[in-house]
């Protein structure tokens, strides 16, 4: 493996840090994020006592931006996670077996795919998160996992698909042909011989799939069907929009750290990316 | 297999891909654990709320009322929408929003290729290079932000502050074409932007493969100036994927530029499927998504095509693959 360069080191980091807060924030002396400041309303980042200012409803901002990391990242990294588990499991079977399966699949993914992702998302939450009774609003531990649900029936077609075209450059390689010729078990060839080799692309596209998914669930958010009360960076986005004129830092706090997140994982994913191309070109 | 074998199947392939996905909009819809006359019909007596679950198929099941709605959607009618008040076409609005959202995504593919082409070969000549890692690393910063960053910022410097522009609406070219483009710039360029990185990659990546060729070598031991060998010689060959991407990219445009249409109030498709979901006019919402289903695979069908006419050597590659 190369010696890593400096930008990308600093997105390690920016991820390492990002992650700590999402997983620790809640122990660290911040304070409390759904506390309303009335005495300082919309205040300006680094005004003594809200390190990166308030909102106009009083919440201060540092404290909102440390637990929105929390339900953004869980969202976006379980979907990438299950959808990229299940899509892999898809597409993998699908190019190995090839025949009436790998047709049945094809053309599962192709209608899937032929909805815009977000339109698809969108349809999901409003049937999933749709209550019998109109009146009575959805809570909000539904509504993230309806969220995080349909983010990740929308990735399962986008990462299934790619795994399938990984899968069929390796199938006819001499390995796994030998392989096969010896009465190795198609079981055993898959988890030994192709999955090894499928599995880094995967977890490259998976870098850049994370990225998508948080500036999803911020677009979602932004279209008031997301997670509600600025519990994650999109809602706070949300809520930051009807502050634009007066009070930009309310928009433009959390949509950096999604900023500097999104770009960290996208730089690590090309990274990944053309470290595996080198390899590949090198044998 | 012959071409025209081939065409057949994959018209028929994309036969079938449309009926699944409209197939599947349609179960997604009853799926909803709610009396859909009920929500259409808020306010309407028991006869009223039962003869419109007649005349939907909302009485016949799944398959009953899956083909009912084909049956209408393919004589044109598309289903309505519902108020309290009374009842409006799809058609009709469609008929009103289609062409914003037609003219939206083609001044965004117009402009994000126009200013791609040139980033592209300028990489790619000068691969590796400052101007290269110049260009790769402000367009990598610009693709990684969400485009309704971009467009808010826009609204509030652009819009508000320097009050260039308007900020929500859209004017018909037959307002007069300075005014129809007034409204279109704002959402164009917030779109444009992470296409632009997209394409520029995708050229910039193609060029630098094909200036190995041997050919290019030829070229420039012949003498060649290096733009007519960039222009003439390398650029054509290279422009297959950056092409394809786009067309493929024209389905989605249409339907998927939801939050941008919202923002700027540009009312095209997406954001009459978006109201349609809010507003729980599930009828609108199924013909609404058939028809962008239908931009996506006839977009993908004439990549085939056209891509045979401009590449000859894909054509026999693709049959066998």
């Amino acid at each position: 493996m190369r010696k890593f360069t400096i930008p990308t080191w600093c997105t390690i980091g920016w991820l390492g840090f990002v992650i700590f807060l999402a997983i620790f924030g809640s122990l660290l002396p911040f304070r409390p994020w759904e506390y309303v400041y009335e005495d300082s309303l919309g205040v300006a980042p680094f005004s003594p006592g809200h390190l990166l200012g308030t909102d106009t409803n009083g919440y201060d901002l540092l404290s909102s931006v440390v637990n929105g990391a929390r339900l953004s990242l869980f969202i976006s990294i379980t979907a990438v996670g299950i959808g990229g588990f299940i899509g892999a499991i898809l597409g993998i079977t699908a190019a190995y077996v090839r025949g009436k399966l790998d047709t049945v699949m094809v053309t599962l993914f192709n209608v899937a795919l032929s909805v815009p992702n977000l339109v698809l998302a969108l349809a999901l939450v409003s049937v999933l998160a749709t209550n019998i009774d109109v009146n009575n609003p959805v809570p909000t531990w539904r509504r993230v996992v309806v969220l995080t649900a349909a983010l990740t029936i929308v990735l399962i077609p986008i990462l299934g698909r790619i795994a399938r075209a990984a899968t069929l450059s390796w199938t006819n390689r001499e390995f796994v042909v030998a392989a096969r010729s010896m009465g190795m078990r198609d079981r055993n060839i898959i988890a030994r011989h192709i999955v090894p080799n499928v599995l880094p692309a995967l977890i490259a596209v998976g870098f850049l799939a994370i990225g998508v998914v948080i500036i999803a669930e911020a677009s979602l958010s932004l279209l008031g069907v997301g997670v509600p009360d600025g519990a994650s960076w999109g809602g706070m986005i949300a809520r930051g929009r009807n502050d634009l004129e007066y009070s930009p830092h309310v928009l433009y706090v959390p949509l950096a750290f999604l900023a500097l997140t999104v770009i960290s994982t996208n730089h690590l994913g090309d990274v990944l990316r053309s470290s595996l191309d080198r390899r590949e070109s090198k044998l | 297999m012959t071409r025209v074998t081939y065409l057949l199947r994959r018209l028929a392939q994309l036969f079938i891909v449309l009926l699944l996905v409209t197939f599947g909009v349609s179960l997604l819809v009853r799926l909803i654990p709610v009396d859909l006359a009920e929500v259409l019909l808020p306010v309407g007596s028991q006869e009223e709320q039962d003869e419109l679950r007649r005349a939907i198929g909302l009485d016949k099941g799944v398959f009953g009322y899956y083909f009912q709605w084909l049956g209408n959607f393919v004589r044109g009618d598309f289903g309505s929408i519902y108020y309290s008040g009374g009842t409006e076409a799809v058609s009709a609005r469609l008929a009103a929003a289609f062409p914003r959202s037609f003219l939206l995504m083609i001044y965004t593919q117009v402009v994000a290729l126009a200013i791609a082409i040139p980033l592209g070969v300028i990489s790619a000549y000068r691969a590796g290079r400052r101007t290269d890692r110049l260009i790769g690393n402000s367009l990598f910063t610009f693709s990684s932000l969400p485009s309704f960053a971009i467009a808010l910022t826009l609204v509030i410097v652009v819009g508000v502050k320097l009050a260039w522009l308007p900020t929500l609406g859209y004017a018909p070219i037959s307002d007069g074409i300075w005014e129809h483009l007034k409204y279109m710039i704002m959402p164009v360029a917030s779109l444009s932007i992470g296409l632009i990185a997209v394409y520029t990659r995708l050229l910039r990546a193609d060029m630098i493969a094909t200036l190995r060729e041997d050919y290019v070598t030829m070229a420039a031991s012949k003498g060649l100036s290096d733009r007519r060998i960039l222009w003439r010689h390398v650029f054509r060959p290279s422009s297959l994927t950056l092409f394809t991407s786009a067309a493929l990219n024209m389905g989605g445009l249409i339907g998927g530029a939801i939050v941008i249409e919202s923002i700027f109030a540009t009312y095209g498709v997406g954001f009459e499927l978006f109201a349609a979901i809010q507003g729980r006019q599930f009828i609108a919402l199924q013909s609404l998504v058939a028809i962008i289903a239908i931009f996506y695979v006839a977009f993908n069908l004439i990549v085939d095509i056209g891509s045979g006419f401009v590449d000859p050597r894909t054509r026999d590659r693709r049959i066998n693959a």
